[in-house]
């Protein structure tokens, strides 16, 4: 089982609706992840696997977790499935 | 339930707008005179903004605007816009942006049920559809309701 964190910048609105689409994903396509939610703050002290976040925040938080994933439409599921396999992908 | 956070006065259909930060205080407008959020609160979805780029434009044309609760939320609610003229907010994979969902939330915990019905709403095309041809507050309120 892996664990993601899921943030944005002021972990509100926008990283709580990316997580819904987020567990959606993972559930109808039974992948062996878990993710929790936060804003950016979370990241310290994040031991997970993966952070999966909105795009333009990706690129500043890129050094900050072993695997970072930037979503450009959270409600695009083909987007965030492709995404999610990449990560799975580096794991086998 | 999102019903519960959408109120008619909460809606305003065909904005016009001269710039993204007019479209973002036309929007919140119906929330502050409802007593749903303070000025402030605007003020700081748009400073926001200023800092950090436009990072609440999640998906295509679709703004959520929204900033941490203590910028001045009073009560959670959700306000809906539509723009009359689609405006850019700066994200080149969502602009230009034509619906403005503003959002305001107490804490994380007692809006999750809400988000999830509007994650359910925003990926409804036909939802979009019928915003674009709705009429009325009332209207779109009736369609929320019947959901």
């Amino acid at each position: 089982m892996y664990k993601g964190l899921v943030a944005c910048r002021a972990g509100m609105g926008s990283s709580m609706l990316l997580k819904i689409k987020v567990d959606q994903v993972i559930s109808e396509e039974g992948m062996d992840i878990k993710v929790e939610h936060g804003n950016l703050d979370s990241l310290i002290g994040f031991n997970g696997d993966v952070v999966i976040t909105m795009e333009d925040v990706a690129h500043e938080i890129a050094d900050k977790a072993p695997y970072v994933i930037g979503v450009r439409n959270i409600m695009d599921k083909v987007e965030i499935k492709t995404k999610l396999n990449e990560f799975l992908a580096t794991k086998q | 339930m999102l019903k519960n956070m959408i109120s008619e006065e909460l809606i305003v259909l065909n904005v016009e707008a001269s710039d993204w930060k007019d479209a973002v205080r036309k929007a919140a407008c119906p929330l502050v005179n409802q007593g749903k959020i303070k000025e402030s609160y605007v003020d700081g979805i748009i400073r926001a903004v200023h800092e950090i780029g436009p990072y609440f434009v999640l998906t295509k044309h679709v703004a959520l605007a929204h900033s941490r609760p203590e910028d001045g939320v009073i009560e959670g609610a959700i306000g809906i816009a539509t723009l009359k003229t689609p405006i850019e907010f700066g994200n080149e994979d969502n602009d230009p942006v034509k619906y403005i969902f503003t959002l305001s939330a107490i804490d994380n915990n007692a809006h999750l049920s809400a988000l999830s019905d509007l994650a359910g709403l925003l990926e409804q095309q036909e939802f979009y559809e019928f915003l674009d041809k709705a009429k009325s507050a009332e209207e779109v309120m009736n369609y929320i309701n019947a959901m």
